[in-house]
C-alpha cells in the first residue's frame, strides 16, 4: 500500500523535458569541453582532464569538478546527482562530464519505444580494447550510462519526452555493479532498488495513443539480462554468475555517430578519441550489424538484407539470455536461458544448425498449444517464437523483462525473416 | 532516502512491541490462526530472541516443519497483514542479504507482484512459517516466474506456498545446492493449459536435494529437474499435474519416497532433443506411489503435451534407469511405459537434419538399460487412451472380431522400435553423427543392442484382488514392435524392409519371452549440500527404501 501512495507521488512529478527550450544552448557554451573538441593526435584523449578514481573510499557528498570517481567505484549513492556525471545535474539526456560520450547501437532493444540516452565515461588515462564478438573489454572505472525517455509521439524524438529512469553499469574492481535511477523529482532520480510500475504511460506511435504500465525493473532483475551463467561442469563445480554490459560490442557500434562537429564512424572515433584500443586497421574486417529501426522498411530489405537485420534484432533483443558458449571468453558459461536450447547470436551461424533459432524446434517448457515450434520456417502464423514478440500475457511474452507493449516493427522484421527461411521438416 | 535499513530497525521496535504486548497480553498468546494475533506473536518472539538468543522453543520461531531461525534472521514484513503486498520488502531484503543470511516472510496470506530475482546468493535460507502458513499469492504479477534464483551456492528455500505463479513457481538454475523443503507450488481450480508451466524447477544445477514438497496443477511438470546432476526427490507429493514429477535431461537422480496422483503421467523420466546437457541418465525411481494419474493432457504445448493421461511412470528415451518396488495402481493406461524418442517423431530419416546437431552431443532417441523389478502393479489400463497411443491401444484391447488383440491394455508397454532398428543395423549410419567423446565414452552408439543395453522386466507384481479381475483379466508386458529383426513369427518386417508392429504380450510375472533378463542395479545418488552428504548413501542410510 506504501509502494502505491509512493508511486502516485512520483507519477505526478515526473520531469517533462521541452528538450527544445534552452538547453540546447548549454552545449554551445560549453563547446570547449571535450567531447565536442575535434579530432587530435594520438597523444591526447578525449578524457584528458577527466580524472580517475584513485582507489580511495568514495563519498556520495563529495564535491567533484568532473565525475565522482571514487563514490562511482564504492558507493551506492542515494541520488543520481551525487555521482556529477552531467554538467547539468537535471539533464542526464545532454553534456557529460569529461570523460563521458555519447553513443547509439545499429540496432537496439526495444523498451516500450523509449528514446534511449547512452553515454560511456572511461576513466583519464584509461582505454577499452577492442573484441571481436564479445562487450568491448572496458578498463575498471568505466561507467555505462543509459537514460530512457519517453517521446510524446514517436515521430518526433526531438520533442516533448518525459524522462523516466538512468540505469548505470559501473565497473568495479570486483566486476560490474548495477545500479538503477528512478527520476522521481524534477532535479534528480533516486536509487530504486525495488523498481517502479508507472500506469498510464502514453506515447503516440503511427498515429496510435499506446497507453501502458511501465516497468522500472528492480535492481535484482538486471541479472537476469545482464549475467552469464555457469555451466555447472559437475557436482564439484561451485562457479558463480559473472555480470557483464550488453549493448557495446563492436558489431552494433561499427556505424556512423553524429558528433557535435562530424558525423564518423563510432570505433573509428573512440580510437581516435583514445578510449578505444587494438581496433583492426582494416574496418571491413569488423562485424557490422547492420541499422534497424523504426523508420526501417522492412518491404524494400532483399532476402539476405531482411535475414541479417533479424539476426540482429534477435541478437539485441534475445541473445543477452539466449546464448550459449560460442564466443564467451569464459568456458562454460552461457545465457541464463541458454538452456532453452535457442541461441541465437548474431555471430551463428543459421545454417550450422537451424535448430538453435528455434527451427522445428518443440519449445522445452510451456509452449502453446496453437504453435508447433518456435520457429517454422515459411510459417510465422505456426512459429512460437513471433508469437511470444507478438503478446503481452506474462506467461508467453519475450523478452520477458523490459516492455510492456508489443514492437510492431520488430514483429514484422522477424516473421519477415521466418517466412523467408529455407523449408525445413517442419515446414508445411 | 525509501530504503529503511531493516534489520536492526525491526528488532529494535520488535523488542518493544514485545514488551509492550507482554504488559498487555502476553507474548505467548500466539494462536498461530488469528493473523494479527499471529504476527504480533512473532514479532513478540523475535525480540525475546534477540535480547537474549534463546529463541528456539518458541512455537512463533520455528516453522511448522520444525525450522528454528537462527539469532540473525532477517524478518521480512514482520508487520504485514493479510493480503498485504510484500513484494517491495522482500526485494530490498534479498538485494541486501550477506552470505549465510536467514531470511523470513511472514505468517499470512500476501501479495507479491513480482517476479523475486535472486543471483549468485551464498548460503541463502529464504524461509516462510510453513507450507500452508506462508502463502504468496503471484495472480497477476509481472513476469513469469515466481521466484528465480539464478547462480549461487547452497541455497535453501523452504516453508511458504506460491500460488498461481504466471508460469514457473520456483525456479532455479545454475546453482549448485539446492535444498526445497516443505514448500509448495500451487494453481488452484481447474486443471488448464494456462495454469502455469513448472512448479518446482531447478535447471542447469547440481546437488539438488527436494522433499516434503506438494506441487499441484501444473500445466507441465510439478516438481521437475532438468539439465542437472546429483538430485535426491523424495518424500514429495505430486497431485493433478500434468507431469507429476520429472526428470529431465539429468545424471545421478534417486527419487524415491514419493507419492503421485491424478497427474496425467506420475513420474516421467525424459531425455529430450536440443539442450545444452544433451543427455542424462543413472535415474533410479523406486518405492513410489503412483496411483491414479488419469487427469486429461491439459498442457498447452512442449514435450509433456505427448503424456498418455493414465500413465504410471514414463521413460521417453532415457538410458540408464532403475524402477523398482514402486506401487502403481488404478492409472488408466499403462503403469509403466517406456518408449524411444520415435514414438513422437517417427521420421527416422530426417534425424540427422532435424537432430543431428544434438545427436552430436550425444542426444539419442534410444532407449537401453532400463531395468524395472519389483513394483505392484494394480488395476492398470482400466480406460488407455492418448494421442499417440491410439493405434497401439486399439490393436490391444479392441476385440478380435475387429481385428484387435481383445486384451487388457499391457501395464508395461514398452515400444522396441529403436531397438529393432538398430539391431537391424538400420541405425548404424547415426554413429557418424557422434561427434562428443564423452558421449561416446558414456556408450552412446546405434549399434545392435548388448546384454547391458537391454529393456528387462522382472519379479514385477500383478497386485489385482479377485474382485478386479473380470474387468482386468490380463495383466500383460507388452512390446509394440519386435526387437529380434530375425524373428519370423511373427516378421518385424514387411517385405518392403519396413518394420511392423506387431503388438506382442505375455503375463507380467512369470514373463519367459518378453523383457525377460536381469541388469546391473544401478549405483546410488549422492547430494553434497553445505558439506553434508543427503541421499541412500548420506542421511538416509537407515531408510528402508534405500535398502530395497
Amino acid at each position: 500500500m506504501k509502494m502505491k501512495e509512493l508511486h502516485k507521488l512520483m507519477c505526478g512529478s515526473l520531469v517533462l523535458l521541452a528538450t527544445t527550450l534552452g538547453l540546447s544552448a548549454c552545449s554551445d557554451s560549453d563547446s570547449s569541453g571535450s567531447s565536442s573538441s575535434a579530432p587530435t593526435a594520438n597523444s591526447s584523449s578525449v578524457n584528458d582532464g577527466a580524472g580517475a578514481p584513485d582507489g580511495q573510499e568514495g563519498s556520495c557528498d563529495a564535491e567533484t569538478i568532473g565525475v565522482n570517481w571514487n563514490a562511482l567505484m564504492t558507493k551506492t549513492c542515494p541520488n543520481l546527482s551525487d555521482y556529477n556525471l552531467f554538467k547539468d545535474s537535471s539533464d542526464p539526456t545532454d553534456n557529460p562530464n569529461t570523460g563521458g560520450m555519447p553513443y547509439g547501437l545499429s540496432t537496439a532493444l526495444f523498451t516500450d519505444y523509449a528514446t534511449k540516452y547512452r553515454y560511456v565515461f572511461v576513466p583519464e588515462g584509461e582505454k577499452a580494447e577492442y573484441t571481436e564478438n564479445e562487450v568491448l573489454d572496458f578498463p575498471v572505472g568505466t561507467v555505462l550510462v543509459k537514460t530512457f525517455a519517453l517521446p510524446e509521439n514517436t515521430a518526433f524524438r526531438d520533442g516533448a519526452e518525459t524522462v523516466i529512469e538512468t540505469r548505470l553499469l559501473v565497473h568495479r574492481e570486483s566486476g560490474w555493479k548495477a545500479l538503477p535511477y528512478y527520476w522521481d523529482t524534477e532535479n534528480d532520480a533516486s536509487l530504486a532498488i525495488t523498481g517502479k510500475s508507472i500506469a498510464n504511460m502514453t506515447t503516440n506511435h503511427n498515429g496510435v495513443d499506446l497507453n501502458f504500465t511501465y516497468q522500472v525493473p528492480k535492481a535484482t532483475s538486471c541479472t537476469s539480462c545482464h549475467s552469464v551463467v555457469p555451466i555447472l561442469q559437475g557436482p564439484d563445480d561451485r562457479r558463480q554468475a559473472i555480470f557483464k554490459p550488453i549493448g557495446p560490442k563492436a558489431r552494433f557500434l561499427n556505424r556512423d555517430f553524429d558528433y557535435a562537429d562530424s558525423s564518423m564512424n563510432q570505433l573509428v572515433y573512440w580510437q581516435e578519441q583514445g578510449i578505444l584500443d587494438n581496433l583492426p586497421a582494416d574496418l571491413s574486417t569488423v562485424s557490422k550489424a547492420p541499422v534497424f529501426d523504426d523508420s526501417t522498411d522492412i518491404g524494400a530489405l532483399t532476402a539476405a538484407e531482411v535475414d541479417d537485420a533479424a539476426k540482429a534484432y534477435l541478437d539485441i533483443n534475445c541473445a543477452h539470455c539466449h546464448r550459449s558458449e560460442l564466443s564467451l571468453p569464459e568456458p562454460n558459461y552461457a545465457g541464463p536461458a541458454g538452456s532453452s536450447g535457442v541461441n541465437v547470436e548474431y555471430n551463428r551461424v543459421y545454417a550450422d544448425n537451424p535448430t538453435k533459432f528455434g527451427t522445428c524446434k518443440v519449445p522445452v517448457a510451456g509452449g502453446h498449444e496453437d504453435y508447433s515450434a518456435d520457429v517454422v520456417p515459411q510459417d510465422a502464423g505456426d512459429s512460437y517464437l513471433l508469437f511470444r514478440m507478438s503478446t503481452n500475457d506474462q506467461r508467453h511474452r519475450m523478452p520477458e523483462l523490459g516492455r510492456s507493449t508489443v514492437h510492431q516493427e520488430g514483429v514484422d522484421l522477424i516473421a519477415a525473416w521466418i517466412n523467408g527461411l529455407p523449408a525445413a521438416s517442419c515446414t508445411p | 532516502m525509501k530504503n529503511r535499513n531493516l534489520k536492526p530497525a525491526w528488532l529494535k521496535k520488535s523488542l518493544y512491541l514485545c514488551l509492550t504486548a507482554a504488559l498487555l497480553a502476553g507474548c505467548s498468546s500466539d494462536d498461530g490462526k488469528d493473523g494479527t494475533n499471529g504476527l504480533n506473536g512473532a514479532d513478540g518472539a523475535a525480540g525475546a530472541a534477540g535480547a537474549d538468543g534463546n529463541g528456539n522453543q518458541d512455537p512463533s520461531l520455528v516453522t511448522t516443519s520444525g525450522y528454528a531461525f537462527p539469532s540473525d534472521a532477517i524478518f521480512v514484513a514482520p508487520n504485514a497483514q493479510d493480503g498485504d503486498n510484500i513484494t517491495a520488502d522482500l526485494l530490498l531484503a534479498l538485494f541486501d542479504a550477506p552470505a549465510g543470511s536467514t531470511v523470513v516472510m511472514p505468517k499470512g496470506s500476501f501479495v507479491v507482484d513480482e517476479t523475486i530475482t535472486v543471483a549468485n546468493a551464498n548460503e541463502l535460507t529464504l524461509t516462510g512459517y510453513g507450507i500452508t502458513d506462508t502463502k504468496l499469492d503471484f495472480t497477476g504479477a509481472t513476469g513469469d516466474d515466481a521466484f528465480r534464483f539464478e547462480a549461487g551456492l547452497d541455497i535453501t528455500i523452504r516453508d511458504f506456498g506460491v500460488y498461481e505463479a504466471n508460469k514457473n513457481g520456483i525456479k532455479v538454475v545454475g546453482v549448485n545446492g539446492v535444498h526445497l523443503t516443505y514448500t509448495a507450488t500451487i494453481w488452484e481450480g481447474a486443471l488448464e493449459a494456462d495454469n502455469g508451466a513448472y512448479g518446482l524447477y531447478p535447471l542447469q544445477s547440481q546437488n539438488i536435494l527436494m522433499e516434503h514438497n506438494y506441487a499441484r496443477g501444473s500445466a507441465d511438470a510439478g516438481i521437475y529437474v532438468g539439465q542437472s546432476n546429483n538430485i535426491v526427490v523424495r518424500n514429495n507429493i505430486a497431485k493433478e499435474n500434468v507431469a507429476g514429477i520429472e526428470i529431465e535431461n539429468s545424471n545421478n537422480a534417486d527419487v524415491y519416497n514419493n507419492l503421485a496422483v491424478g497427474n496425467t503421467g506420475g513420474i516421467l523420466v525424459f531425455d529430450l532433443p536440443g539442450l545444452d546437457q544433451a543427455y542424462g541418465g543413472n535415474v533410479r525411481v523406486f518405492n513410489n506411489e503412483s496411483y491414479a494419474n488419469n487427469a486429461e493432457n491439459f498442457a498447452g504445448g512442449g514435450a509433456v503435451s505427448i503424456v498418455p493421461p493414465g500413465t504410471g511412470i514414463l521413460i521417453f528415451a532415457t538410458s540408464g534407469v532403475e524402477i523398482y518396488n514402486n506401487t502403481l495402481t488404478d492409472n488408466e493406461t499403462s503403469a509403466i511405459e517406456i518408449a524411444s524418442y520415435f514414438l513422437s517423431d517417427a521420421d527416422v530419416a530426417n534425424y540427422p537434419a532435424n537432430y543431428g546437431g544434438t545427436m552430436a552431443n550425444g542426444w539419442s532417441p534410444q532407449i537401453k538399460n532400463v531395468y524395472m523389478h519389483d513394483n505392484i502393479i494394480k488395476r492398470s489400463g482400466a480406460n488407455p487412451r492418448g494421442t499417440l497411443l491410439t493405434d497401439i491401444v486399439n490393436g490391444y484391447t479392441a476385440p478380435v472380431a475387429l481385428g484387435g488383440k481383445g486384451e487388457t491394455m499391457p501395464a508395461i508397454l514398452y515400444g522396441g522400435i529403436g531397438e529393432l532398428l538398430s539391431n537391424a543395423g538400420a541405425l548404424a549410419a547415426f554413429n557418424g553423427l557422434i561427434t562428443d567423446q564423452d558421449a561416446i565414452d558414456d556408450g552412446v552408439n546405434y549399434n545392435p543392442y548388448t546384454a547391458a543395453d537391454l529393456i528387462c522386466a522382472n519379479n514385477n507384481i500383478n497386485d489385482n484382488e479377485a474382485a478386479a479381475l473380470p474387468q482386468f483379466p490380463d495383466v500383460n508386458i507388452g512390446l509394440v514392435y519386435g526387437t529380434d529383426p530375425t524373428d519370423n513369427a511373427p516378421a518385424n518386417f514387411d517385405g518392403d524392409g519396413n518394420p511392423v508392429p506387431t503388438l506382442r504380450s505375455e503375463p507380467l510375472q512369470g514373463n519367459a519371452t518378453l523383457l525377460n533378463c536381469t541388469l546391473d542395479r544401478l549405483a546410488p545418488t549422492e547430494v553434497t549440500f553445505r558439506g553434508k552428504t543427503y541421499g541412500c548413501s548420506g542421511d538416509d542410510l537407515a531408510e528402508p527404501a534405500c535398502s530395497l
